[in-house]
């Protein structure tokens, strides 16, 4: 456990936390460590705001028993990941300057040495599976009220996997189950319409028996809407929230080698700068 | 031996709360038990092994310790990712009920011939190999796998063995010469105690826990002997005659390390074990001719 003191109490709640704010810090950890997958850690921002708002993150940095779940299924969405928590209260801010570096606990893709990380993802099609078991275990355990929230991709869903677990909650009328789903519409190397077509991607969860909501995935108040909609209900949820791959940086938006490049000095400068215009520094 | 493994965790359910049973789709006639007393206790997650080891990790997440329970090449195999890291990087306390070992399928052809898949697993670190060799043993399994509290696997054979009576993880029968020292485990392990019964000089090492071995006991258990042969239904590099190899390289073993075990898939078709164990030479004949 990091001995470091929170820098924002555990209270702090989701309109409290400016999706600027974390990207810059998100920014900060990816330059810093020369580390890859910009665009996902940049388009699943306001998703991972959403998420922790939407559950008592006290319970998740005290590890309760009957904390809500939150498992980052694309792994590689770790900056954005810990960035998010950091703002949260639920690691350090000191924690994220080591990610990515030599002896941190911090990986390139999400890692449960990090205290209030549910589960160590990376390969694809595996986080959504574990959540749903934490769902079910939650509820047998008597806390089915509580959140199992889980972020996979539109190119992850591409694994058999995902369906599986999709399937099987559906069945079991998991309804504290939400998958919410980064439809970034680029996966590794191209666009995902163009490697496997899911359009219109909600029909294909709908047909599994999902309470699918589509929203506009930079938009933390619809997706915020979507989770209680779905918790209110008796199924599980599918959100499908559309996004732009390296939202806000603008050089890197829509391109597919920024899953793969890193920053260097005069382009970390230029998206600073950029987000500046948008709102700025504290 | 799969009746005693279910009943032992059936019977545990009722005082240990934190036992989950989890199936493939698997276990007519065999675990609708565990649904009608424990419905929040149990899951069929249907034909789809990676979620049985995922939703298996996320009730271990809970604190439950599932049972994952379905035929032990879907087990392994179909799911090798998810147990490494949903079980092996996590170190979640999930035991893998694996039922047939071997031939047990014989004439289902060799996607269900299980003769590869607790080497493969033995590529994973950390998680707990088992194959009960009698219903003895077999029976008290299942205490010993909740009181290690580790992820394990077992390989449960089909058959009804009697012997070796014995619960320890390891049991040798000495002969009456320290020639020849058989060592094997399932199945094949009954094959060596019926050759013991036919020359007594034989000496039997049965094995119930694959891994971790215990290296100095069964050095010592090895030591005396100038022949051994390691018999199995599985491929021998990755099985035990691979783990009795890095033992002996490790320690002074006069004897000569041979195996019996079939190297490869095949298409042929028999209609029972004994084909199998006939054609890959671990059949009572197979023994008697590799040992003249």
């Amino acid at each position: 456990m990091p001995s470091e003191t929170l820098t924002h109490p555990p209270e702090v709640r989701a309109n409290a936390v400016s999706p600027v704010a974390v990207r810059r810090t998100v920014l900060g950890m990816l330059h810093k460590a020369g580390a890859s997958h910009l665009g996902s850690n940049m388009s699943v921002i306001e998703m991972m705001v959403a998420m922790f708002g939407a559950v008592d993150t006290s319970k998740i940095a005290s590890h309760a028993p009957d904390r809500s779940r939150i498992l980052i299924s694309k792994g590689h969405c770790a900056a954005a990941t810990y960035g998010t928590m950091a703002h949260y209260g639920i690691i350090p801010f000191s924690l994220t300057e080591t990610y990515h570096l030599d002896g941190s606990r911090l990986a390139g893709h999400v890692s449960h040495a990090v205290p209030g990380v549910e589960h160590s993802t990376g390969a694809l099609g595996h986080g959504l599976n574990v959540a749903v078991g934490c769902a079910m275990g939650l509820r047998s355990r008597g806390h089915g009220d509580r959140l199992v929230l889980t972020l996979c991709g539109d190119g992850e869903i591409q694994e058999g996997s995902i369906w599986e677990g999709l399937m099987f909650a559906s069945h079991q009328k998991l309804n504290n189950f939400i998958a919410l789903v980064d439809n970034n519409r680029i996966s590794s190397i191209t666009n995902t319409e163009k490697v496997i077509d899911m359009r219109p991607l909600p029909n294909r969860f709908a047909g599994f028996g999902l309470n699918v909501h589509e929203v506009d995935g930079h938009d933390v108040g619809a997706i915020t809407a979507a989770i209680n909609e779905i918790k209110a209900g008796d199924r599980p949820g599918v959100i499908v929230c559309n996004t732009i791959k390296g939202k806000d940086v603008p050089f890197a938006e829509w391109q597919p080698i920024w899953h793969y490049r890193s920053l260097n000095d005069d382009l970390y400068a230029q998206a600073l700068a950029h987000l500046d215009t948008l709102e700025p520094r504290q | 031996m799969r009746g005693q493994i279910i009943d032992a965790i059936y019977e545990r359910m009722a005082a240990n709360p934190d036992i989950f049973f989890v199936t493939a789709d698997m276990g007519i006639n065999l675990i609708e038990k565990f649904e009608e007393t424990y419905p929040d206790r149990f899951a069929n997650v249907g034909i789809a092994e990676q979620n049985m080891v995922g939703v298996s990790a996320g009730l271990a997440n809970l604190g439950y310790r599932p049972f994952a329970y379905t035929i032990s090449n879907f087990a392994i195999h179909r799911c090798f990712e998810q147990i490494r890291n949903e079980i092996g990087i996590h170190g979640y306390p999930i035991t893998l009920l694996g039922t047939s070992t071997g031939y047990d399928n014989a004439p289902l052809g060799p996607t269900h011939h299980i003769i590869d898949e607790w080497g493969a697993l033995k590529g994973i670190p950390g998680i707990d190999i088992y194959c009960p060799s009698s219903v003895i043993y077999a029976g008290a399994l299942i205490d010993k796998i909740l009181s290690a509290g580790r992820p394990a696997y077992v390989r449960i054979p089909k058959g009804e063995f009697k012997t070796p009576d014995s619960t320890d993880d390891f049991v040798k029968l000495p002969g009456a010469s320290s020639d020849v020292l058989l060592v094997s485990y399932g199945t094949p392990a009954q094959t060596c105690l019926q050759a013991q019964e036919k020359d007594p000089r034989l000496s039997v090492l049965v094995v119930n826990k694959l891994r971790p071995l215990d290296d100095e006991a069964i050095a010592a258990a090895l030591a005396p002997h100038d022949q051994i042969y390691v018999v199995e239904d599985h491929f021998p590099s990755s099985g035990l005659y691979g783990s009795l190899c890095e033992v002996i390289a490790g320690h002074p073993i006069k004897g000569r390390l041979r195996s019996l075990a079939p190297r490869d898939y095949t298409l042929d078709v028999g209609t029972s074990p004994a084909f199998f164990h006939q054609k890959y030479g671990i059949d009572l004949a197979g023994l008697t001719r590799a040992m003249a």
